[in-house]
């Protein structure tokens, strides 16, 4: 379980959040929605302490994110996968799958690369696996991405905005893979600018709007005339996402 | 007239001093570069005190002029009791002198290396030391290394200021030759291919170290 709570964080002078409180449960898959500034990537990248906390806590499976002997732990069981995919450029594909687990959870070589075979099969770049990442397209880079983050064996994946690098066709092949995972009980929790992917895979939409939480609703009430959609900043951010 | 066949008899005293140039160098390129890693990595570290060293080391060692150094060394050092031959005098001098220039070269690589592939690393867990080792250096050094090559053949043609602190390589050398035969014109033709040879070589070893780091983006 994610426990966030009273979460601020300010950049120089800028408050980016304003006392953020959530719980995630495990097993949850939920989408964090809002318009750009709005704090969400930020929100995202505080959970795995790549930005520093300014005040409030952040406790995952009861470690404190913000104490340094706990972030470590913290991080196997939060992976990560980025808009620019971030792949390590210098190695292939199956070693920038099997690194991490190697060096951070110790696991055996072999063992690590008979699980990024498995994964890679996954997500079909069996035939990929010796490819730096400079060969691959933009949406087999980002598959590759959410290979390393599964290689981990998260208990939570963290999905800061997977696909808005990418073409629509590429998307739809990234958001296919998302959607199979969300059905197989991990917890996940994505910052998205896509609405369709969010509504039909979500469990509960957060939506933020200047830092703070505007609406925290199951994905049904969210979506409903009654629900989110009656505040009209939602509304109006919904219509516009939509009209692209 | 040109007559290399005088320089025949000369040829193992060019020898001697090609090999003292190349021993020199071979420890001062690797004295330098370990030099460079380590003071580029204080540069870029979190600690105040490390970036300050390291800042005032490049500096220092940049603004002076390597012969004042290696007189200083030689010539001065003793006079506090501190005797270093000539050849470990121009080792340690060129190594530390050199090394300020290599530390630039690395600290730019490492400066030039995608935020957001650290920031990837960081978010698995790793280790500062792993992300270091597996993932900054790896990649700085591909974008390092060709001007790295430049710092280091700039180290084997400083080799030859040696000679002024007694050390025979192989420019000392040349000037015995060149002042018992009095043909300078042949003995410097001799020298400029010697030196040639071991630029020549390691801009040699330099591009295949740059092809082996860069074989990611090659594989295109």
């Amino acid at each position: 379980m994610i426990e966030i709570d009273k979460l601020c964080k300010n950049f120089g002078d800028l408050e980016v959040l304003k006392g953020i409180d959530l719980t995630i449960r495990p097993g949850e898959v939920m989408s964090i929605l809002g318009g750009s500034g709005s704090g969400k990537s930020t929100l995202l990248r505080c959970i795995n302490g790549l930005e520093e906390i300014t005040s409030g806590k952040i406790i995952v499976d009861g470690l404190d994110v913000s104490r340094k002997s706990e972030l470590r732990e913290v991080r196997k069981k939060c992976s990560m996968v980025f808009q620019q995919f971030d792949l390590y450029p210098h190695l292939t594909v199956s070693e920038n799958i099997t690194l991490a687990p190697i060096s951070v959870l110790d696991l055996e070589k072999s063992e690590a690369e008979k699980k990024a075979e498995e994964l890679l099969e996954s997500v079909g770049l069996t035939d990929r696996s010796h490819y730096y990442p400079a060969q691959l397209s933009g949406g087999q880079k980002q598959r590759v991405g959410i290979c390393r983050a599964l290689a981990m064996s998260p208990d939570y994946l963290l999905l800061d905005e997977v696909t808005s690098s990418l073409d629509p066709e590429m998307t739809a092949e990234v958001l296919d893979i998302l959607k199979k995972l969300a059905g197989q009980g991990i917890t996940m929790i994505s910052v998205t600018h896509e609405i369709e992917f969010a509504r039909e895979i979500s469990d509960r939409i957060v939506f933020l709007d200047d830092g703070k939480i505007l609406n925290d609703l199951p994905t049904s009430e969210f979506f409903d005339e009654n629900g989110g959609l009656s505040d009209p900043r939602i509304a109006k951010f919904l219509s516009k996402m939509s009209g692209r | 007239m040109l007559d290399l066949s005088s320089m025949s008899e000369h040829m193992p005293a060019f020898i001697d001093g090609f090999i003292i140039t190349a021993e020199v160098s071979i420890i001062s390129i690797l004295g330098s570069f370990l030099i460079g890693l380590v003071f580029a990595l204080m540069r870029v570290s979190d600690n105040h005190i490390f970036r300050t060293i390291s800042y005032w080391y490049v500096d220092l060692f940049r603004n002076i002029p390597f012969i004042v150094l290696i007189f200083f060394a030689y010539y001065g050092l003793p006079e506090v009791g501190v005797y270093i031959d000539a050849f470990w005098t121009g080792c340690l001098t060129l190594s530390v002198a050199v090394g300020a220039y290599a530390a630039e070269t690395i600290r730019a690589g490492i400066l030039n290396v995608d935020k957001g592939i650290i920031e990837a690393a960081k978010s698995f867990g790793f280790s500062k030391l792993k992300i270091y080792r597996k993932i900054i250096l790896p990649i700085a050094l591909t974008t390092s290394v060709r001007p790295l090559g430049s710092v280091f053949i700039n180290l084997i043609l400083t080799t030859s200021i040696l000679s002024a602190i007694t050390l025979g390589e192989l420019t000392g050398a040349s000037k015995i030759i060149a002042s018992t035969t009095f043909r300078p014109f042949e003995v410097y033709v001799f020298l400029v291919f010697f030196y040639g040879i071991l630029t020549f070589a390691l801009s040699g070893v330099i591009a295949i170290w740059h092809r082996h780091l860069n074989k990611y983006n090659e594989a295109n």
